[in-house]
């Protein structure tokens, strides 16, 4: 009997619209005990809804927006096309520092969020000991990622006969950790800044800061490229 | 404070997965570099071309994760509706967002540079097409087979999907210029 209440309950979640707060939720997960997710998900992609078009509504805005700042990033490097193809090591390093550096917007994103919930974080965030731990985990990461990275990238190099000369090593290496090291700081800042902001708003921080960060990654990636090739050659 | 705990190694341990795509994407373009890179804008869709691919795969994976946890979707059925539909989003989403970043390269080169480039457009549409043929079944295959042996793919399907995602989206780029660059 139990269980036939559930499936009907269930049905009615697939055919109510997607409200953000539908009250029947919250009933049913308080009555049946079943978890908030499982019921959002029925909601989000159940039998009776259309998950192609969900997805696609939700994601359109966002991806659209992704692609058009990773492209203004572009526009920067495009400027200085010529130089930055001849320098062999940079151009074996793009794809790996794009990842990289997006991937750590995502973690501190995700785990600054984490904290914000579980009420880890003081007023002064930066005097709190998880936001600290965080704070050398990702940049130790980066540092020691971005020497194998570039170290990697020059053995590449040297085998397509590019001329890697103690100069050039030199270069590439500090190229790619203060790129590391200046985003890092740049992600982290705006983390901990619009993660409280939204937090205080009562959103959900995770679904502002992610895109926030993984944006702002791959545009800062190329400005500061572009600066440090300026500089360095 | 301990920095060099089990979070460390596991944020170090993907990385390292992740790099190693990134450094093999990188070491193509530098071998096509005549082919892909010296094509006016291709400096500006090619970011946004290489993470497109995480954006949709790493996402499509995250929710297929989400239903295998939940039991929405089921462990030894992968030809379900709710995968199809899944497919669909992604491939739709894919294409549409490849012909957005062909539209910026080509205002870029005629509004910034002066050059008139349309074949610009096709070439993220074509190598789109191509990445995510390879790249979506994949995306679902590992997923579950993950899932099957135990797992967590929320775990291991983000840096996987990065790198493999790196070199399928620099192959078809290249696949897709060999194609139509002659043609139109």
């Amino acid at each position: 009997m139990a269980h036939t209440v559930k499936q009907e309950h269930l049905e009615q979640i697939q055919k109510i619209k997607r409200n953000k707060h539908h009250p029947l939720l919250h009933q049913i997960h308080k009555e049946h005990k079943i978890s908030r997710k499982t019921l959002f998900y029925v909601k989000e992609y159940g039998l009776h809804s259309n998950a192609t078009k969900t997805i696609i509504k939700e994601s359109i805005k966002i991806l659209v927006f992704a692609s058009i700042i990773s492209s203004f990033g572009g526009m920067a490097i495009e400027n200085i096309k010529t130089l930055f193809i001849s320098i062999v090591p940079l151009v074996i390093l793009l794809p790996t520092l794009n990842d990289m550096i997006g991937d750590y917007g995502t973690i501190i994103s995700s785990r600054f969020s984490t904290m914000l919930h579980e009420g880890k974080v003081g007023k002064n965030p930066w005097k709190d000991r998880d936001v600290q731990e965080l704070f050398i985990q990702i940049m130790a990461v980066a540092i020691i990622l971005a020497l194998i990275s570039s170290s990697a990238a020059l053995v590449i190099s040297y085998f397509s006969n590019y001329a890697v000369t103690m100069q050039v090593v030199m270069k590439i290496v500090m190229i790619t950790v203060i790129d590391v090291i200046v985003l890092v700081l740049i992600l982290f800042l705006i983390s901990i800044i619009a993660g409280i902001y939204f937090f205080k708003k009562e959103e959900d921080p995770n679904n502002f800061l992610i895109p926030i960060t993984t944006s702002i990654a791959d545009f800062g990636n190329m400005v500061i490229l572009l600066l440090l090739i300026r500089i360095f050659f | 404070m301990s920095i060099f705990n089990s979070k460390f190694k596991e944020i170090f341990s993907a990385q390292v997965v992740s790099i190693f795509g990134g450094l093999i994407a990188g070491t193509i373009l530098v071998i096509y570099t005549d082919k892909i890179l010296l094509i006016p804008g291709m400096l500006i869709l090619l970011p946004g071309f290489l993470e497109m691919r995480g954006n949709i795969s790493g996402t499509l994976a995250a929710r297929i994760t989400s239903g295998l946890f939940l039991k929405v979707i089921g462990q030894d059925k992968i030809n379900t509706r709710i995968i199809r539909q899944n497919i669909w989003a992604s491939f739709l989403l894919a294409i549409f967002i490849s012909f957005v970043l062909g539209i910026v390269a080509f205002a870029f080169n005629y509004f910034a540079m002066g050059i008139f480039l349309p074949k610009i457009i096709w070439i993220p549409i074509i190598a789109g097409i191509i990445a995510n043929a390879i790249e979506i079944p994949l995306t679902i295959f590992c997923t579950f087979y993950f899932f099957r042996k135990g797992h967590d793919p929320d775990n291991i399907m983000g840096p996987f999907v990065t790198s493999a995602g790196d070199v399928t989206s620099v192959l078809a780029l290249l696949i897709a210029l060999v194609l139509i660059w002659p043609i139109l």
